[in-house]
């Protein structure tokens, strides 16, 4: 060997020691660790769902979609993989581009950037989505998610992609949905071992009907319904007397029924007596009062007294212990209580129009502690607290009239 | 693998597996046969010393929920060492339902109510297309979050003197948490079972299904703390049962399962 082929093999052998050379490593799908963790899985039985999800859903670079999930595998080849041009000049991988520093590459909410965020970015996996026009436990329209990614989310880090093109969001909006449902699914096939019986030996049933038709199918099934579970609005009524809606709008705001003030304050500011945790972070509180309430009652237990079949479960179980807690500082975000709006800021992160605002009250919003006022409040005063949250911000004090215009310089 | 292959392998297998489903069905129809039906009871007991439940801090609504005396409810161990809210059903699928049992459970109005600032009771029990009323006797308005996996889950307000009706279409393989946004302490249970045959242990610990066909059935022992029971001792024998699975044998006389003692360790999570 001369030299120069001597450098040259030197370089080569660099190149691939590194995975550099211009090569991205190929990403992989995260497995859902805090839930297999919490389901005691076995190793064997993590292998089984890692193999069932794969030939499902394929992987980041090369996702698939059964044709009963719905989806257009186009999109998802222009949404995945990593940044590259195809071989019409067009962008590919999308995803990672703009979405997988927050979000992670499996739509975990848990990419690099996301422990720096304040809300953290949404974990899709469980499918629960907050911002809509669809009933509380319902998904999200494809119309929804594309206003959300046009728009952004208002006081959050959510910013907006109203600068990519409308091919593109809409490869996006179903790329999150691809995520969601094979995340969802994930979960469900966790579950699923619990309620195995015992000659199913701790193993799934590799089958059509077991994969598909029961468990992956009625995820998918809730996505494509979503169009005709939209929220029917009634119009506001068009001669209505706007002063008198923020007044009635005000003493419901205030009311026992839809007792808003509770949370968001009588000062509207979001400082009423609410501190609890959204349903993503609550898991984690949970989990986190299981293992220190597990490990504090270990630290106080003696094996001495035990018999050794007795002795090797308490081993056992402080083992998992361990193991939940180790899981849960690498998988998991630490939790954070989830404070009520602020709305007299003028900022919602849903959307600003009346609309918006009558979805929030009508249906709550899902994964959040804020309740749904459907069959509590009738629609029309639905949309006077609609009229009086909006009238919030700009300290209104009830004497709008011809002879007391409200101009913006008279406020202050 | 390819997508296509796994699922063209996964089919055949599901047409090996197709005959063993009809085998199972077979001798569940069997035990049924008979019509002979019986009354499973039992009673749980603390294999220790009674625990103290510990007092919860109301600092919400203080005025209304600070005059009641909360405790946290997540193990309640009675004075004769009965524990409550152990909740049993009978597992089987296609178990066959006695007319009465069916019946009974159709008339029955299954009410949650939200009364001096806790859920009273802590543990429902509802089967399929029967609906949970969600009712408020307290002069403070609540929330009830329904947190289940298999139907759809809800959070209504439920404002003072109010209620809400919950459907629940299908059967939920752990029970669900109810809890309220605005009174994090409050917490409740609801199992949704696909027949009638499901019991809480009262404040004794003792518990009865009726109307159970004759045969061996398989129960299933679920409690908050401990989650799926997996051991109970009787007459002083200590008996592993995986995943609070324990197959009986239902007599038409009457079956009593006795005293089942459950150790504190369960419960120390």
């Amino acid at each position: 060997m001369n030299r120069f082929s001597r450098i040259a093999f030197l370089l080569a052998a660099g190149c691939l020691l590194s995975a550099g050379c211009g090569k991205t490593p190929n990403a992989s799908y995260r497995l859902n660790m805090v839930e297999a963790t919490k389901q005691r899985l076995t190793t064997e039985q993590e292998q089984q769902v890692a193999t069932v999800l794969l030939a499902m859903f394929g992987t980041p670079d090369d996702p698939v979609a059964l044709p009963e999930f719905g989806l257009d595998e186009a999109k998802l080849r222009l949404a995945s993989g990593p940044v590259r041009s195809d071989i019409v000049g067009r962008k590919n991988g999308l995803y990672r581009e703009h979405c997988a520093h927050c979000h992670g590459v499996t739509g975990d909410g848990m990419g690099p950037t996301a422990a720096f965020l304040n809300p953290y970015p949404r974990d899709y996996r469980p499918g629960v989505f907050k911002f809509k026009s669809t009933e509380r436990a319902d998904k999200p329209t494809h119309a929804d998610l594309l206003r959300i990614l046009r728009n952004g989310i208002a006081g959050t880090s959510m910013p907006s992609f109203a600068l990519l093109s409308e091919p593109q969001i809409d490869a996006l909006a179903e790329y999150v949905k691809y995520l969601s449902i094979r995340g969802e699914t994930e979960l469900s096939l966790m579950r699923a071992f619990f309620e195995l019986d015992d000659d199913a030996q701790g193993k799934l049933p590799e089958t059509r009907e077991f994969l598909v038709d029961e468990t992956a199918g009625p995820i998918a099934e809730k996505w494509k319904s979503a169009a005709a579970a939209q929220i029917p609005v009634p119009d506001m009524p068009a001669d209505i007397d706007l002063v008198a809606s923020i007044a009635k709008g005000r003493e419901l705001f205030y009311g026992d029924k839809a007792n808003c003030v509770k949370c968001h304050g009588v000062t509207g500011l979001g400082d009423g007596q609410a501190n609890d945790y959204d349903d993503w972070n609550k898991a984690i509180v949970e989990i986190n009062k299981e293992i220190q309430g597990g490990l504090a009652k270990a630290g106080e237990t003696s094996t001495s007294g035990m018999s050794s079949e007795d002795a090797a479960e308490h081993r056992k179980q402080v083992a998992w212990l361990g193991k939940f807690s180790h899981v849960v500082d690498g998988d998991a975000l630490t939790p954070r209580t989830i404070p009520p709006r602020n709305l007299r800021l003028g900022v919602y992160r849903g959307g600003r129009r009346p609309l918006d605002l009558y979805y929030r009250i009508h249906a709550g919003i899902n994964g959040a502690p804020m309740p749904a006022a459907k069959g509590t409040v009738p629609p029309e005063d639905i949309w006077h607290i609609v009229n009086y949250i909006r009238s919030l911000p700009y300290e209104f004090d009830g004497e709008l009239g011809a002879d007391r215009p409200m101009v913006a310089r008279d406020r202050f | 693998m390819t997508v296509a292959k796994f699922l063209a392998a996964a089919s055949r297998s599901l047409t090996i597996a197709f005959p063993a489903v009809v085998a199972t069905c077979g001798l569940a129809a069997g035990v049924a046969g008979a019509e002979e039906w019986g009354t499973i009871k039992g009673r749980f007991l603390y294999g220790g010393e009674a625990p103290t439940a510990a007092e919860l801090k109301a600092d919400k609504d203080v005025e209304v929920c600070g005059k009641h005396k909360l405790v946290n409810e997540e193990l309640s161990v009675g004075a004769d060492k009965g524990v409550a809210n152990v909740v049993v059903f009978v597992r089987d699928k296609g178990v066959k339902v006695h007319p009465d049992a069916a019946a009974e459970a159709k008339a029955a109005k299954v009410v949650l109510d939200n009364k001096d600032c806790r859920f009273s009771p802590h543990v429902v029990v509802v089967h399929t297309g029967q609906p949970l009323i969600i009712k408020n006797s307290d002069t403070v308005g609540h929330n009830s979050n329904v947190n289940t996996i298999k139907n759809p889950p809800s959070n209504s307000l439920i404002p003072a003197g109010g209620e809400s009706s919950i459907p629940f279409a299908n059967e939920e393989a752990i029970p669900a948490a109810i809890t309220c946004n605005i009174h994090p302490w409050m917490k409740a249970w609801v199992v949704v079972r696909p027949n009638p045959y499901a019991a809480v242990s009262a404040a004794d610990g003792s518990f009865e299904i009726k109307n159970v066909p004759a045969g061996e059935v398989e129960l299933q022992l679920w409690h908050e703390k401990a989650g799926y029971i997996g051991e109970i001792s009787v007459g002083g024998k200590s008996e592993k049962i995986a995943k609070g699975r324990r197959k009986v044998k239902v007599e038409a006389a009457g079956t009593n399962l006795g005293d089942m003692v459950l150790a504190p360790g369960l419960f120390q999570k």
